[in-house]
């Protein structure tokens, strides 16, 4: 069953008016993971952005389609409502907010102990970060893990992942694909996520590759990774290949 | 004028409803469960109406029409383990308070001072406090000063601090007022530190009042050597308000330190204001200050809103982190 279907979408910036996605199409199958990939400046980004409604993106035409239901115009807060959520590829930090009151803002019938399932799950000790402050304190990486703990504790349905391996180094993003697919088990969730590892390949299921707002490719994410990040242009388009 | 020293549990020593109901709106709860066996003064207009001394504290009032007068000592080396809890306020509609208070920790002392004021009904009211706290040779005093003053019209509010830190004591000097609406708030806060003295002032404040007109000035002075302040100002407004920071902190010393950190949000129209001032009359003296004034940070906003907070929830979870 599709969880996600992106039918002829076009976007435009609402700063210039330019456009910068022309006539995508893809869809994501419930309870798999599904990887974003292109060059830098290509739209993955504004096309995650897009399907959580952030509003400085207006869409053309096309529509978004979630668990069937036409959310193209609707409120962000309101498509998290409905089991859509996304973790920033650079997390906003909070002062004066714990961890525990952050994965509490999304959902405040959470127990203390799902919380602390949830810290666990992405690495972190509860004992050390429940009431560690969401603030600049923390690490890049530790700051990353708690935002996929909040996205976690909202029980999406759909999870948007911005870059979540980006800044980190190679031990921890392998611990962080092991993460994802525990994620993936206890959640039941389906994701979608912006990546440029070839890694990925041992957890993902479809890819779309996206270059200069089109998609040129889409199907098996190994497929794609072998097709488009080639020889020549490998470096170019896959910053991490090998 | 003497001052009436008052026996062991003299008084009835039942805080009135009104006063629980606000204390607990400020999150006091814990507090209250101490009982009426804690240590406490409960002051309503201008009349005590319970106190409560114990061993190595006296605490002693006296009344009139104009104002009360307060004395507390925390005797020389006593350490009082459980809060000392005040309550001020003035319970119906209208009326005028005026506090003298005279607060001294003997050397060596330790107390923490919970201070509620309540005004939770009031129109037309007007609160002041003059209060002159010494703190002796290494004594600690940490004193939380939380206030309420309704939802509707706020209150006057007028409280001028003159405090004594000496030689080697410690004051962490906590205000926080983040319910209802405020009113006019005007608070003078000034400190002088002795050599190796430490002293943080910390104010969230929050004004969503209509109107709300706020004016905080904290005031250090880096006297002695080795002196070391933190004052630090947390505040949002909104709905029409005005909020005006100014913090000084001057060091005439060796090694003295301080450090001024401000940050005021602004929501939709309203005025924030901000004037750091920092002053060093010795070379191996340093004070730094920071300050910044804005609006909710969009990305904060956008991070929550994809969680599911709308707009206005998202505002209100950011502004209680900066300023709980």
């Amino acid at each position: 069953m599709k969880i996600l279907e992106v039918k002829n979408l076009s976007v435009e910036s609402k700063e210039d008016n330019k456009k910068i996605l022309e006539n995508i199409s893809f869809s994501v199958a419930e309870k798999s993971i599904y990887v974003l990939v292109g060059p830098n400046g290509s739209g993955k980004s504004t096309l995650v952005y897009t399907l959580m409604g952030m509003p400085r993106f207006s869409v053309v035409s096309g529509k978004i389609l979630f668990l069937g239901k036409d959310i193209t115009n609707l409120a962000i807060n309101k498509r998290a409502k409905m089991g859509l959520t996304l973790g920033f590829q650079d997390p906003a930090y909070f002062e004066g907010i714990t961890c525990e009151a952050f994965l509490r803002a999304g959902n405040k019938n959470i127990s203390l102990n799902e919380i602390k399932k949830y810290l666990t799950l992405v690495g972190l000790d509860p004992k050390k970060f429940l009431n560690r402050e969401v603030s600049n304190s923390l690490s890049g990486g530790e700051r990353k893990r708690i935002e996929f703990a909040s996205v976690i504790a909202t029980k999406p349905k759909l999870m948007i992942l911005d870059e979540p391996d980006s800044g980190l180094d190679v031990m921890i993003y392998r611990e962080f694909y092991n993460i994802l697919e525990n994620i993936k088990e206890e959640t039941g969730a389906t994701i979608l996520l912006i990546s440029h590892r070839e890694e990925l390949g041992a957890i993902a299921n479809q890819a779309a590759f996206l270059d200069k707002g089109q998609i040129v490719s889409k199907g098996n994410f190994r497929k794609i990774m072998k097709d488009y990040c080639h020889a020549s242009n490998r470096r170019k388009i896959c910053p991490y290949a090998k | 004028m003497h001052l009436i020293e008052e026996k062991y549990a003299p008084m009835p020593n039942k805080l009135p409803k009104k006063f629980i109901d606000s204390a607990k709106k400020c999150e006091l709860s814990a507090i209250l469960k101490q009982g009426a066996n804690a240590s406490h003064l409960y002051v309503e207009s201008n009349k005590t109406i319970s106190l409560k001394k114990i061993y190595g504290l006296e605490i002693s009032h006296q009344d009139s029409k104009e104002a009360v007068k307060i004395k507390l000592v925390v005797k020389k080396g006593v350490k009082i383990e459980k809060p000392i809890l005040f309550c001020f306020g003035i319970l119906g509609k209208t009326g005028k308070q005026k506090i003298l208070s005279e607060i001294k920790l003997e050397e060596g002392a330790e107390a923490k001072i919970v201070s509620h004021c309540a005004f939770p009904q009031a129109q037309d009211v007007l609160h002041e406090m003059e209060a002159e706290i010494k703190l002796e040779k290494n004594s600690k005093l940490i004193y939380e000063d939380s206030h309420y003053h309704g939802e509707d019209y706020g209150a006057n509010v007028v409280p001028h601090f003159k405090i004594f830190i000496g030689q080697g004591a410690f004051l962490k000097n906590e205000l926080i007022l983040n319910k209802g609406s405020i009113g006019k708030l005007e608070i003078i806060f000034e400190a002088n530190l002795e050599e190796n003295a430490l002293c943080e002032v910390v104010s969230k404040i929050i004004g969503k009042g209509k109107g709300d007109d706020i004016e905080v000035f904290d005031k250090i002075l880096l006297l002695g050597e080795n002196s070391r302040s933190l004052t630090k100002f947390r505040g949002a407004i909104a709905n029409q308000g005005k909020m005006f920071f100014k913090g000084v902190t001057e060091a005439s010393a060796k090694g003295a330190r301080g450090h001024i950190d401000c940050s005021e949000i602004i929501i939709g129209k309203a005025l924030a204001e901000s004037v750091p001032i920092i002053k060093v009359s010795h070379p191996e003296a340093r004070i730094t200050h920071e300050a910044s004034i804005g609006k909710v940070n969009q990305k904060e906003l956008e991070t929550l809103m994809t969680r599911g907070l709308s707009e206005k929830e998202a505002i209100d979870f950011i502004v209680k982190g900066r300023i709980k």
